[in-house]
C-alpha cells in the first residue's frame, strides 16, 4: 500500500480549517464542548500526569529509579533467567506455587482428599497479567459456546436460559465473592453437597489465591463475551451461511470458514474489555487474600495508598502507571475494532431472521446439563449473597441454620450503615444528573459536529474504560490532598467526580447510539426553519433520544452505586463520608460487628437494584441493549 | 423571493471533489431543476444552497446579498429533504409550526397561517395527526407545508416525489408546479428523472460527476444538447461517431463511421460549432426518423430485431454495421422483427455534437 506523503500546510488550508471550525462551532456546540473537556481534562488528564509525575521523580529529580527497583524486586517480578552447566544451558528460575496442591487430612470417618487449586506465582506483575490472560481465555470460550448454541439452536426454555446466563452481569461487590468463597471452601455448599451428601466427587476442590480469583473473574465476565457474541452471530446475515452451503460447506467447516470469522470482531472486542476488566479488578483480590491472591497489581497499589495520611510512595505509583500502561493498551486495540465496526452491531442487531435450527433430544440434554452446571457455577455468588442476606446464622452445614430480617433492619438501625446508603444514593444520583448533562452533549458532539479533532473526544470519554479504578484514585488523591476537594476534609466531591468520569460511557454510549439512529435531516430541516443549534438539541435532537438517555443513565447510576475502587479508597480517608461499598469492606475485613451478614444484606439491595435497572433499560432499548454492556 | 447567484462553487469531501466549479444563474420566481445521474452532487449543491455544507471556494448570492457563509438557519429558505425528515414526535400541526415559533410569531397567527397552509396543501382537518398516521403523500404535503409556511426566500426540493408511487407521483407533480406557480416562490428542484426535469422546469441544468454540462429549457437541452454526455442522458436515440468532411451554409456534411456513408447535419450547438475535420457524434432522436422518403439524404437501411408497440406509435429497435437504431414511427406502419427497411432523417434533425 502506497502511504500518503503528508503535505506541509499552506497558508490557505489554515484559512480554511479555521473557516471550518467557525463554519461547525456555534457558541452552544462551543460551550458544550469546553465544558467536557474542562472536566475531563481537569480530573481524568490531569491526575493521570500527576501520576506519571510521581512515578519518574526519585529523591527530588527526574529518575527511572522507582521503575527499576520494581522490576529487579522478585516480589513484583520473580522469573530470572539463570545459565547452567547442562543442556540447554538456560533455565528459568523464581516460579513458585504449582497448579494444584493434593492435601490429604484426617477426619471423624477417615481421610479426605483435598485437590487445592493455586496455580503459579509468578510475582505481581506477570500474576497480573496471567490472570488476565486465563480469566479472558475462559470467559471466552465459555462465553463463545454458550452463544453459538443459543443463536443456532432453539430447544424448549433455550429462551429462559438465554436471559438466566446473563445473570452473572449483576454485580455485587466482595459480597459476590465471598458468597463464592463460602460456597467453594472444602466445608462450602459445593463441596458439602456433591462430596459429602451425594457422594459423587472423589475428593473435595477447593480453589485458592491466584486460581480462585480467575474462576471467580471468569465466572463474572463471561457474560460479557457471551452477549457481545450473541448478538454478532445472529447478526451474520443468514444468506452468507446459506451461500456457503450452497457452494457446498457445511458442518465444522461451515463454521470455521464464515460463521466464525464473521463473529470474530464482536468476540474479539469483548475479549479485551474482559482483560482490562480483570486487570483492574480489586474487589476479587481483596477477598481472596491470605493466599497469593494479593500478589496482582490492583491489590498492591491498593495496600500501599490506604492510609489514612494519604502519602503515596513513589513504588506505589510506579505501579500504577504498569497497570495503567497494560490497560490503554488493550484499550486502543479495542477501539481499533470499535471503529472498524463503527457501532454497525447497534443497527444490524437483529434485522435478520436469524438461522436456528432445532436440536435433538439428545444433544438438547447435554446443553441443559453444561448449561445448568455452568449457571449453577456461575450463580453461586448470587445465591451465596441472598443465602447470607436472609441467614440468621451459618456454620458448616449445607443451609443456613435460620433465616431472618434481621439483616435488613440493620440496614435503617445502624446510623453508620444508613448513612453509607444515603451518602452512595446522593453521590449516584448526582452523578448521574451531571453524567447526563455532559454525556448527552458529549455524545452530540462525537455525532454531530465535524470538526477535526472530534475523534479525540470520543476516545477522551471512553477513556474511563481503561482506567483502572485504582489508579484514578492514586491520581486524585496525588491530586487534591490539601486543597478544597481534599477527600480527608469531604470525600464528596471526589466520589461524585469519580462516578461521574467512571461510569460516564455507559450513558455516553447509550446516547450517541440514539443519536446515530437519528436521522440527521431531522435536525436539518429546524436548523432550515431558522432554528439555532440549541433551539434544535433541545426541541428535536433530545426528545428523539430521550429513552436512550434513560437507560444509559440507569446503568451509570447502578454501577456508580456498586463502584468499588475509589469509594473504598477515599472512603477510607473520611468515614462520615463514605459510600456503601466502603461500609461493606469495612465491616467484612476490619472485623466489625455484622460479619458477612449484613454487607450480604447491602449486597442483596445492589443487586435488587441492579436488575430492576438493567431490566428497565433492556425493556427501553429492546434488542440495542447489548450495546451497553458490551463493547 | 430571490433570484440566486452560484460563482465557482467547488466542495470536496477530503480528497474527493464533489462539486468542481458550478456556477448558474436563477431568476427571480423561476422553477429550476438539476438533474443528473445518481451521486453527481445535485444533492451536495443543494446543501451547499441551504447552507448545510461549507464551500470549499466560489460564492453564492441570494439577490445582491452573499450569503456564501451565513449559518444555515439564518438563510431562510425552505427545504423538503427526499425522506420529508417530519419530526416523529410532533402532530403535523407542531411540525408546522414549528419555524413560526421560532420566529416568534403570535400564536393566533401561527393559528391561522398553519390553516392556510394547509388548505393550500389540501390537508385541512389534519392538524393532530402525528406522522406516522399519515401516507407517504401525506407526509410530502406536510413536508411542503411547513417549508413554505415561513415564506422562505427560495423553496429546496431534493427529489421530493421519489418516494412515491407511480401515480401519485405524476399527481404530485402536477400539484408542485401549481403550487409555486400560485406563489411565484424561486425553486430549485433536483431529480434524476429527466422526464420529471422535462415536464416541471422553467429551465433545468444537467450535471455530470461535479460539473454542470449544460443550462437551458427542456426544450432546447432536448432538441440541441450540447455535449454527448447530454444528448445521451437525455431522451433516447441514435448515436453514430463521424468527421466532419465540409460545411456550407450552416449545414455540416459528416462521414459517419462503421461505413455507414454520409449524412448532412447541423451543428448541435450552433455558438460552438464543430470545425472541419473535427470527430462529432451524430444524435437523432427517435422521432426524427421518417420510412418511405425519395430524398437521397441521410438514408440508413437497418435490420429490425425489437418492435415496441406504444399505443400512439411504435418504437422500433434496429441495426446497421454494428450500430444499433432507435426509431419511432406511425404505428400504422408496417414493420416486422428479421426485415429490413430503409429510414430517413431530415438534415435539420440530425445534430452534430462536439466531443467534450
Ligand atoms: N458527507 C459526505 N462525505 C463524503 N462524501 C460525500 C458526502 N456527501 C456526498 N458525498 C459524495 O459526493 C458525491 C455526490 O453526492 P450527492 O450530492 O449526494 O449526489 P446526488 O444527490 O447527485 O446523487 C457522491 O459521490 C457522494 O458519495
Ligand atoms: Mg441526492
Amino acid at each position: 500500500m502506497k502511504v500518503p506523503r503528508p503535505t506541509i500546510p499552506t497558508i490557505d488550508d489554515l484559512k480554511r480549517g479555521l473557516r471550518e471550525i467557525r463554519w461547525n462551532l456555534d457558541i452552544f456546540v462551543f460551550i458544550q464542548l469546553v465544558v467536557v473537556l474542562t472536566i475531563f481534562i481537569l480530573f481524568l488528564i490531569v491526575p493521570l500526569f500527576r501520576i506519571t509525575f510521581n512515578a519518574f521523580i526519585y529523591g527530588g529529580s527526574l529518575s527511572l529509579r522507582w521503575f527499576v527497583e520494581v522490576f529487579t524486586d522478585p516480589y513484583y517480578f520473580s522469573p530470572r533467567i539463570v545459565f547452567t552447566e547442562t543442556f540447554p544451558y538456560i533455565a528459568v528460575e523464581g516460579i513458585s506455587g504449582s497448579l494444584i496442591n493434593v492435601i490429604k487430612r484426617p477426619t471423624d470417618t477417615g481421610v479426605e482428599t483435598i485437590i487445592l487449586l493455586v496455580g503459579y506465582d509468578l510475582g505481581v506483575i506477570p500474576n497480573t497479567v496471567l490472570v488476565a490472560v486465563m480469566t479472558t481465555v475462559f470467559s471466552t470460550i465459555i462465553g463463545f459456546v454458550f452463544a453459538f448454541i443459543f443463536a443456532r439452536y432453539k430447544f424448549p426454555g433455550s429462551e429462559a436460559l438465554r436471559i438466566i446466563l446473563l445473570a452473572p452481569l449483576l454485580s455485587t461487590p466482595f459480597v459476590g465473592a465471598i458468597g463464592l468463597k463460602k460456597m467453594l471452601t472444602s466445608e462450602g455448599v459445593i463441596n458439602t453437597l456433591f462430596y459429602d451428601i451425594l457422594g459423587i466427587m472423589p475428593f473435595k476442590i477447593e480453589p485458592s489465591g491466584l486460581m480462585a480469583v480467575v474462576l471467580v473473574q471468569t465466572l463474572i465476565f463471561y457474560p460479557i463475551i457471551f452477549l457481545n457474541a450473541y448478538t454478532a452471530i445472529i447478526s451474520i446475515d443468514p444468506t452468507m451461511e446459506e451461500q456457503a452451503e450452497n457452494l457446498g460447506a457445511s458442518g465444522f467447516h461451515l463454521f470455521r470458514t464464515v460463521t466464525l470469522p464473521l463473529s470474530l470482531p464482536g468476540v474479539e472486542a469483548g475479549a479485551l474489555l474482559v482483560f482490562i476488566l480483570s486487570l483492574e479488578d480489586l474487589g476479587t483480590p481483596i477477598v481472596f487474600t491470605g493466599t497469593n491472591a494479593e500478589k496482582v497489581l490492583t491489590y498492591q497499589i491498593f495496600r500501599r495508598m490506604f492510609t489514612p495520611t494519604g502519602y503515596i510512595s513513589g513504588e506505589a505509583t510506579a505501579l500504577a502507571m504498569i497497570l495503567l500502561a497494560m490497560s490503554i493498551i488493550i484499550f486502543l486495540a479495542i477501539r481499533k475494532y470499535v471503529s472498524l465496526r463503527r457501532y454497525a452491531m447497534l443497527t444490524k442487531g437483529g434485522i435478520w431472521r436469524p438461522r436456528t435450527r432445532k436440536l435433538s433430544l439428545k444433544v438438547s440434554l447435554l446443553v441443559y446439563v453444561v448449561a445448568f452446571f455452568t449457571l449453577f457455577l456461575a450463580l453461586q455468588p448470587h445465591i451465596g449473597v441472598v443465602l447470607l442476606a436472609f441467614a440468621g446464622e451459618w456454620g458448616p452445614t449445607l443451609l443456613p441454620g435460620y433465616f431472618t430480617l434481621e439483616n435488613f433492619y440493620t440496614l435503617f438501625r445502624d446510623a453508620a450503615v444508613f448513612r453509607s446508603i444515603t451518602n452512595s444514593l446522593t453521590y449516584s444520583i448526582t452523578a448521574m444528573g451531571l453524567i447526563i448533562v455532559l454525556g448527552v452533549s458529549a455524545a452530540y458532539l462525537v455525532s454531530r459536529v465535524k470538526i477535526p479533532g472530534i475523534e479525540a473526544l470520543d476516545a477522551l470519554v471512553t477513556l474511563p474504560i481503561a482506567i483502572p479504578g485504582i489508579v484514578i484514585a492514586t491520581g486524585f488523591f496525588l491530586l487534591f490532598l490539601k486543597t478544597p476537594l481534599d477527600p480527608i476534609i469531604n470525600g464528596a466531591p471526589l466520589l461524585i467526580i469519580s462516578y461521574t468520569v467512571r461510569k460516564f460511557p455507559f450513558t455516553v454510549r447509550a446516547v450517541f447510539a440514539g443519536f446515530e439512529q437519528v436521522d440527521k435531516a431531522l435536525e436539518e430541516s429546524a436548523i432550515n426553519l431558522g432554528a439555532n443549534r440549541a433551539r434544535v438539541f433541545f426541541t428535536i435532537a433530545l426528545p428523539l433520544v430521550v429513552l436512550n438517555i434513560l437507560a444509559g443513565s440507569m446503568l451509570s447510576f447502578i454501577y456508580s452505586m456498586s463502584e468499588v475502587s475509589t469509594g473504598i479508597v477515599i472512603g477510607d480517608a473520611n468515614h462520615d463520608t463514605a459510600p456503601m461499598t466502603w461500609k461493606m469492606y469495612d465491616i467484612l475485613f476490619k472485623g466489625l460487628e455484622g460479619g458477612l451478614f449484613v454487607p450480604a444484606a447491602m449486597g442483596f439491595v445492589l443487586m435488587t437494584l441492579q436488575f430492576i435497572m438493567i431490566v428497565g433499560s433492556n425493556l427501553l432499548l429492546r434488542k440495542r441493549a447489548t450495546a451497553l454492556i458490551g463493547v | 423571493m430571490v433570484k440566486i447567484k452560484a460563482v465557482d462553487i467547488v466542495k470536496r469531501f477530503g480528497k474527493f471533489t464533489a462539486l468542481r466549479g458550478i456556477s448558474v444563474d436563477i431568476r427571480d420566481g423561476e422553477f429550476f431543476t438539476f438533474l443528473g445521474p445518481s451521486g453527481c452532487g445535485k444533492t451536495t449543491f443543494l446543501r451547499c444552497i441551504a447552507g448545510f455544507e461549507m464551500v470549499d471556494q466560489g460564492r453564492i448570492y441570494f439577490d445582491d446579498e452573499d450569503i456564501t457563509y451565513l449559518p444555515a438557519y439564518k438563510r431562510n429558505t425552505g427545504m423538503v429533504f427526499q425522506n420529508y425528515a417530519l419530526w416523529p414526535h410532533m402532530t403535523v400541526y407542531d411540525n408546522i409550526a414549528y419555524g413560526l415559533k421560532v420566529r416568534k410569531v403570535p400564536k393566533e397567527e401561527i393559528d391561522k397561517k398553519v390553516k392556510e397552509v394547509l388548505k393550500l396543501v389540501h390537508l385541512e382537518g389534519m392538524e393532530k395527526r402525528t406522522p406516522h398516521q399519515l401516507s407517504g403523500g401525506q407526509q410530502q404535503r406536510v413536508a411542503l407545508a411547513r417549508a413554505l409556511v415561513i415564506n422562505p426566500r427560495v423553496l429546496l426540493l431534493d427529489e421530493p416525489l421519489s418516494n412515491l408511487d407511480a401515480k401519485l407521483r405524476l399527481e404530485m407533480r402536477a400539484e408542485l408546479k401549481r403550487l409555486q406557480k400560485q406563489l411565484g416562490i424561486t425553486t430549485i428542484y433536483v431529480t434524476h428523472d429527466q422526464e420529471e426535469a422535462m415536464s416541471i422546469s422553467d429551465r433545468m441544468a444537467v450535471m455530470d460527476v461535479g460539473v454542470i454540462k449544460q443550462v437551458g429549457t427542456p426544450e432546447e437541452i432536448y432538441l440541441r444538447p450540447k455535449d454527448p454526455f447530454v444528448a445521451d442522458f437525455i431522451g433516447q436515440g441514435t448515436f453514430i461517431h463521424g468527421q466532419v468532411l465540409e460545411e456550407e451554409d450552416g449545414r455540416l456534411v459528416v462521414e459517419l463511421e462503421s461505413g455507414l456513408g454520409k449524412v448532412e447535419a447541423i451543428p448541435s450547438d450552433p455558438t460552438n460549432k464543430p470545425r472541419i475535420g473535427e470527430r462529432v457524434l451524430i444524435a437523432i432522436r427517435p422521432e426524427s426518423f421518417e420510412v418511405g422518403v425519395k430524398d437521397k439524404l441521410n438514408l440508413f437501411d437497418v435490420s429490425i430485431y425489437h418492435v415496441s408497440f406504444l399505443g400512439d406509435r411504435k418504437r422500433i429497435q434496429a441495426e446497421a454495421n454494428g450500430v444499433k437504431f432507435i426509431v419511432e414511427l406511425e404505428p400504422t406502419v408496417n414493420v416486422e422483427i428479421g426485415k429490413r427497411i430503409r429510414i430517413s432523417v431530415p438534415p435539420k434533425s440530425t445534430l452534430a455534437i462536439r466531443m467534450g
